[in-house]
């Protein structure tokens, strides 16, 4: 720890010195009485000595949600005690603790003491706590000793999660088991037409309530349950940020949610981060895989970027054929545009869900900014009917909405579109 | 304490009005900007009681000690109370340790200062020895104070 005097120190000396000098150039005593109760704080401060503190924290949970609170505990020990010792945990913006991150004690020789924080998960991100802030001060507080102590303690808060009672079904299955019933006909569970019995069907297969009825053999056929490829394509070239309110926070917080939905329903979910930096994860299936979206979620940052990227520069297997591809986007960079439209000529399955950023930006009435929020609202609308015109759906999100909305919105566009 | 001082200044008092409202409006500033100017507000304070002294009192002045403690102490509690405004949650125990350190260094730098008044009032020869004496604590405290000032 480095040692620190107290700013009135050398005050004191020089009062002190001033004093004694006085005495003797006037030859008077008051000037040296004057200096007495200095020197003798001066004293008091340099007979002062180091203290050896030993500082131990640690955190309860290495994983919270959104909202959840974590604890932290610091153990706190000394051979030789301190007569102040200030502890503060240097916090994220995301996270606050119940009465703030500092605190004084004291601490006598030979005694440990725990301080436990608090600490409320205000929005999602990967954290890392520590080291700690320590500084030890002697009573009168006329020198100090500061320092950085005890290891870093990662915290994980992932988003919490959108209800959903229902989401996208995907145009196209695949061909492994799922949950989604697929629309070409095989063996499953789910009926889907009666035919002529043909050599090679099965005897099971025989609908004898029909043979009955019309005299010769028919038999069942079947949808089989098949699982989906569903790409979570996130948009991160640009984000509108107010107060604490962001268009990337409610995106991120909408991929989490879908990715956990899809793979609940046993399909393959990826994700591509698409903006200044970018990140993919190749589509695949089970619990280590929403871990794995997660962690890149909370890693997910806005960055300034002036590149000319389109979707050329993902590798083929992040996007593979037949995929749902679930855009979640503010609409505010025309990269992001162009790359959707390019996947839209792909032959991808695309949805685009606008996380919607006027709530956030809306001017005064009668403000001169009106006019140019009219002209920026317009200026959407007119992607939104770019998009409409090569068959995307786009439905917005608006932040006073539950995500289940937008996804209803989707699902009734597809009942009555009926894509090809 | 300085107005003690004014009032037994007697027709001296104006000389020493403007140091002494000065070292007031000085201490007012380190109480309100974070401790810039205690150390100038002690030092006129200490200035124009010395200046009083010398103008005035012919015998040693037996309130010396006493006037000493209240400078120290206006540089303790103005200290004291900078630190208390960082936001901090305290043991409450810290205070009490606090006040009462203060309170042993103000009693020991009165019986200190007290003591240096008693030897200054005794009828001692004025020699060399004691000369050089006075000089030496002069040069330890200021080498003391750059000390701990670098460290």
């Amino acid at each position: 720890m480095s040692g620190l005097t107290a700013a009135r120190l050398p005050a004191y000396a020089f009062f002190a010195a001033s004093g004694l000098v006085a005495g003797l150039a006037l030859g008077r005593v008051e000037p040296v009485a004057l200096a007495a109760p200095f020197v003798l704080a001066l004293v008091a401060a340099v007979a002062g000595r180091e203290p050896h503190v030993t500082v131990r924290p640690s955190l309860d949970r290495e994983r919270a949600l959104e909202g959840d609170e974590a604890t932290a505990t610091i153990e706190l020990f000394s051979e030789g005690g301190v007569d102040r010792l200030e502890v503060l945990i240097p916090l994220p913006q995301e996270l606050s603790a119940d009465g703030g991150t500092a605190r004084a004690l004291v601490l006598h020789a030979d005694e440990e003491r725990t301080i436990e924080l608090t600490l409320r998960c205000e929005r999602w991100g990967a954290f890392t706590l520590g080291p700690l802030l320590v500084r030890a001060r002697d009573v009168l507080g006329l020198r100090s000793w500061e320092g950085m102590a005890g290891q870093a303690q990662p915290l994980r808060v992932y988003p919490r999660e959108e209800t959903l009672h229902s989401l996208v079904p995907a145009l196209e299955t695949q061909v492994f088991a799922g949950n989604q019933v697929s629309r070409v006909r095989g063996e499953g569970i789910e009926f889907a037409d009666l035919r002529e019995w043909q050599p090679g069907d099965r005897v099971r297969r025989v609908n004898w309530r029909a043979t009955a009825l019309r005299g010769a053999l028919w038999v069942n056929e079947q949808y089989p349950e098949r699982n989906t490829d569903v790409v979570l394509f996130l948009d991160t070239f640009a984000e509108v940020r107010v107060q604490g309110r962001s268009t990337n926070d409610r995106a991120v917080r909408a991929a989490a949610t879908l990715a956990h939905g899809y793979l609940q329903r046993k399909d393959r979910v990826g994700l591509v981060g698409f903006g200044g930096v970018l990140s993919w994860l190749v589509p695949q299936s089970g619990t280590r895989q929403l871990y794995a979206i997660v962690d890149t979620l909370l890693a997910s940052d806005i960055v300034q970027s002036y590149a000319l990227r389109g979707v050329d520069v993902l590798p083929p297997r992040t996007l593979p054929p037949k995929a749902l591809v679930l855009a979640i986007t503010p609409l505010l960079d025309e990269r992001t545009a162009t790359a959707l439209i390019d996947l839209r000529a792909r032959g991808y399955d695309l949805i685009v869900i606008e996380v919607s950023p006027l709530e956030l930006l809306a001017p005064e009435p009668s403000s001169p900014l009106e006019l140019a929020h009219r002209l920026w609202r317009l200026s959407r609308e007119a992607l939104r009917w770019r998009y409409e015109q090569v068959g995307v759906p786009v439905v917005t999100w608006r932040e006073d909405l539950p995500l289940a909305a937008p996804l209803e919105e989707v699902n009734a566009f597809r009942h009555l579109a009926r894509p090809a | 304490m300085l107005a003690i001082a004014l009032t037994r200044a007697g027709s001296t008092a104006p000389w020493l009005i403007p140091s002494a409202a000065l070292g007031t409006l000085l201490l007012v500033a380190a109480l309100s900007r974070g401790g810039w100017g205690l150390g100038a507000a002690l030092w006129l304070g200490g200035a124009t009681y010395v200046a009083f002294v010398v103008a005035v009192e012919n015998r040693i002045d037996a309130a010396a000690p006493l006037v000493a403690v209240l400078l120290l102490l206006c540089g303790e509690l103005t200290a004291w109370s900078l630190d208390e405004r960082w936001r901090i949650r305290a043991d409450p125990s810290l205070s009490w340790r606090r006040g009462a350190a203060v309170a042993s260094l103000a009693f020991a730098g009165l019986a200190l200062a007290a003591l240096v008044i008693a030897l200054g009032a005794a009828p001692t020869s004025h020699g060399l020895i004691l000369t050089v004496a006075g000089a030496v604590a002069a040069v330890g405290a200021a080498g003391t104070g750059i000390w701990v000032a670098r460290s």
